[in-house]
Order: structure tokens, then C-alpha cells, then sequence
């Protein structure tokens, strides 16, 4: 992996600390607004965070977290199915740096200043191309130092619904192949109505969270090393989503 | 291998990825795939890949970060071919 320019690591040192300073201001009162004002509950959660806590804690091997995309506020919630406010105060590193789309979530001063203390790097989604690499490279160097990192391997929220393997980017393969022994935590999660995509969960929605650890190998080289990872990471994903479905009938 | 020749073989592996059809019918060295032919950001790799394929080159990730413009690609599989 291409080393990161000095001034790069270092602002990425400082936002750390300052997500670290100020999580306790901002993520617990993200979570009571989850809990009690949106009044969504997660089916799983207890057994998700007992996982998820149990992988962080066994091994500080890079980690990877990656999930279905339905809402513009899956990170949030799955950051919150996976630990409780008070566990990522005490294991700051867990809380996972997300990449939201700079036209989305950072076109304005203010919505800059939120995603940055919400451990956030936008990136330029479809546009110059140096730029996408050079957001993806600052998340391998995050991962390789033990953080944890949450991406959308569909690049964007599911258009039908379901799993999309046909539109997924290669970004996730690219990111996994410039951290070695990477391992991939899975996360499938869907509320009860949730059948397509949408801006926003509803109000008292019921989610169910599934996960599943693996380590994606590659024997392909160059560009198809990178599509035949992500296509591994999309197929558990719809793995997990199948799973979902089937439990229902 | 002539350039011309490299550009319109490029070309003939973009167009059925591009959306913006009018751009694509007065293409040149610097038009841009994503912003003027409107080429999905997320099938830029299945252009390259075709690149890989039609050409017998291999094309790593770090270079196709340099892809912007057709010319570019053109540039790219020029230097890969020597």
C-alpha cells in the first residue's frame, strides 16, 4: 500500500481524537433518538454487539465492515446494532470511519463539520477518479492500524430493494486488496417494512441484523483481483439477505 | 499500433456504456468518459476490463485512477502496448 503523505496521516490522527473527544457529546444522544424518538428497536442486537465485540476483542487483524444499503441513515443504525454508545467510548477504534457521498452528506459548510465529527470521509462518489483512490487509500491506512471501517459495496442504496450484485463497485475489493488478512464482518440489516429503498427507516420500524465474518482470497490479479473480492463480499451479503427472507415464509 | 486506430477501438468498447449519446457523436481526445459521455462510475471497471481483454494487457488499479478522459485510455493502452 502507497504511503500516506505526512500532512494526510496526521489529520486523520487529529480527527480521531477529536471524534474520540466528542463522541460522548453526540452518540448517545444519536441513540436516544433512535430508541425512544424513532422508536426503532433492533431484533439481535444484543447478540450482534456480543459478536462483534468478541471479534474486536479476539483479534486486531484490519476489519472491514460491510453492508446492504437502503436508507441514507444505515450507517448510524448499523453502528448501533453492532455496539451501545457507552461500549465505543471505552473501545473508540471500534466505531466505524464511514465514506458518504461528498454531494450528499458534505456539499455544505455545515454538513461538513457533522460528518467530519462523525467519523466520516467523504468521497467524491463517481467523480475524478485520483480522488476516489485517494479517500480509499485513507481508509486501508485507517484499517491497517486497527480501526474498523463501513462501506456499502452497492455503492449506493439498493434500487430494488434486494441485494444488487450487478451494480456493485470495485472499490471494496480495492480497499481489501491494499490491506492484507482483512477480514470482512458482513451486515445484514432490514426493518420489517422495509421493501425498498428509502430516505429514512419509519417511525417504530423493527429491524433484524445478521452477520458474517470472513476473509475474502484472491488468487486474480490487477483489476480482477479487486471485482473478484467485492463479488465475494456481495455474495454473502445476498447470502445473508436469503437467509432474512427465508426465515419470513 | 496507429493511434487512430487505438482510438477507434477504444471508442468501440465505450459506447455501449455510454449514456450521453450526442456527446458520443462529437467524441474526441478530451472527452470526458464519466462527466461528458456519462459512463456509470461503477462500470468504468468493466470498460477496462474490456481494455484488458481486447488489447491482451493488464491494467492495475492504481492506473486507472489516471483515466479521465478517452484520451487518456488511449494514452494508457498505448504506453501498455510499447
Amino acid at each position: 500500500m502507497a504511503e500516506l503523505a505526512l500532512r494526510t496521516r496526521l489529520a486523520l490522527q487529529l480527527q480521531r481524537v477529536v471524534v474520540a473527544t466528542l463522541a460522548p457529546l453526540w452518540a448517545p444522544a444519536l441513540a436516544v433518538g433512535m430508541r425512544l424518538v424513532l422508536r426503532w428497536r433492533i431484533e439481535g442486537a444484543r447478540e450482534a454487539r456480543a459478536e462483534y465485540a468478541r471479534i474486536r476483542a479476539t483479534s486486531r487483524a484490519p476489519l472491514l465492515v460491510c453492508a446492504n444499503h437502503l436508507t441514507m441513515v444505515d450507517s448510524a443504525i448499523i453502528a448501533w446494532a453492532l455496539g451501545s454508545p457507552g461500549w465505543y467510548l471505552l473501545h473508540p477504534s471500534s466505531l466505524p470511519w464511514n465514506v458518504p457521498d461528498r454531494a450528499n452528506f458534505a456539499s455544505r459548510w455545515w454538513q461538513r463539520i457533522l460528518v467530519y465529527l462523525m467519523k466520516c470521509i467523504p468521497i467524491p462518489r463517481g467523480g475524478d477518479r485520483a480522488e476516489v483512490a485517494g479517500v480509499l487509500h485513507r481508509l486501508a491506512w485507517l484499517l491497517a492500524r486497527g480501526d474498523v471501517g463501513l462501506v456499502f459495496p452497492e455503492g449506493g442504496r439498493s434500487r430494488t430493494g434486494r441485494v444488487e450484485r450487478a451494480t456493485s463497485t470495485y472499490g471494496v475489493g480495492r480497499i481489501l486488496g491494499l490491506v492484507p488478512g482483512c477480514r470482512v464482518l458482513c451486515v445484514h440489516l432490514r426493518g420489517e417494512g422495509q421493501e425498498a429503498f428509502s430516505r429514512a427507516p419509519r417511525r417504530g420500524e423493527r429491524f433484524h441484523v445478521a452477520l458474517e465474518l470472513f476473509e475474502p482470497k484472491s488468487d486474480a490479479t490487477g483489476l480482477r483481483r479487486s471485482l473478484d473480492l467485492t463479488r465475494q463480499v456481495i455474495g454473502r451479503l445476498a447470502d445473508l439477505e436469503q437467509g432474512f427472507f427465508d426465515a419470513r415464509r | 499500433m496507429e493511434q487512430a486506430e487505438l482510438f477507434s477501438k477504444v471508442l468501440k468498447i465505450i459506447s455501449p456504456f455510454a449514456k450521453n449519446q450526442d456527446a458520443l457523436a462529437k467524441v474526441g481526445m478530451d472527452t470526458h468518459i464519466l462527466d461528458d459521455l456519462k459512463v456509470n462510475s461503477a462500470r468504468l471497471v468493466d470498460v477496462v476490463l474490456a481494455f484488458e481483454d481486447e488489447f491482451g494487457i493488464e491494467i492495475a488499479d492504481e492506473d486507472v485512477d489516471d483515466v479521465n478522459t478517452v484520451g487518456d485510455a488511449v494514452r494508457l493502452i498505448g504506453a501498455k502496448l510499447g
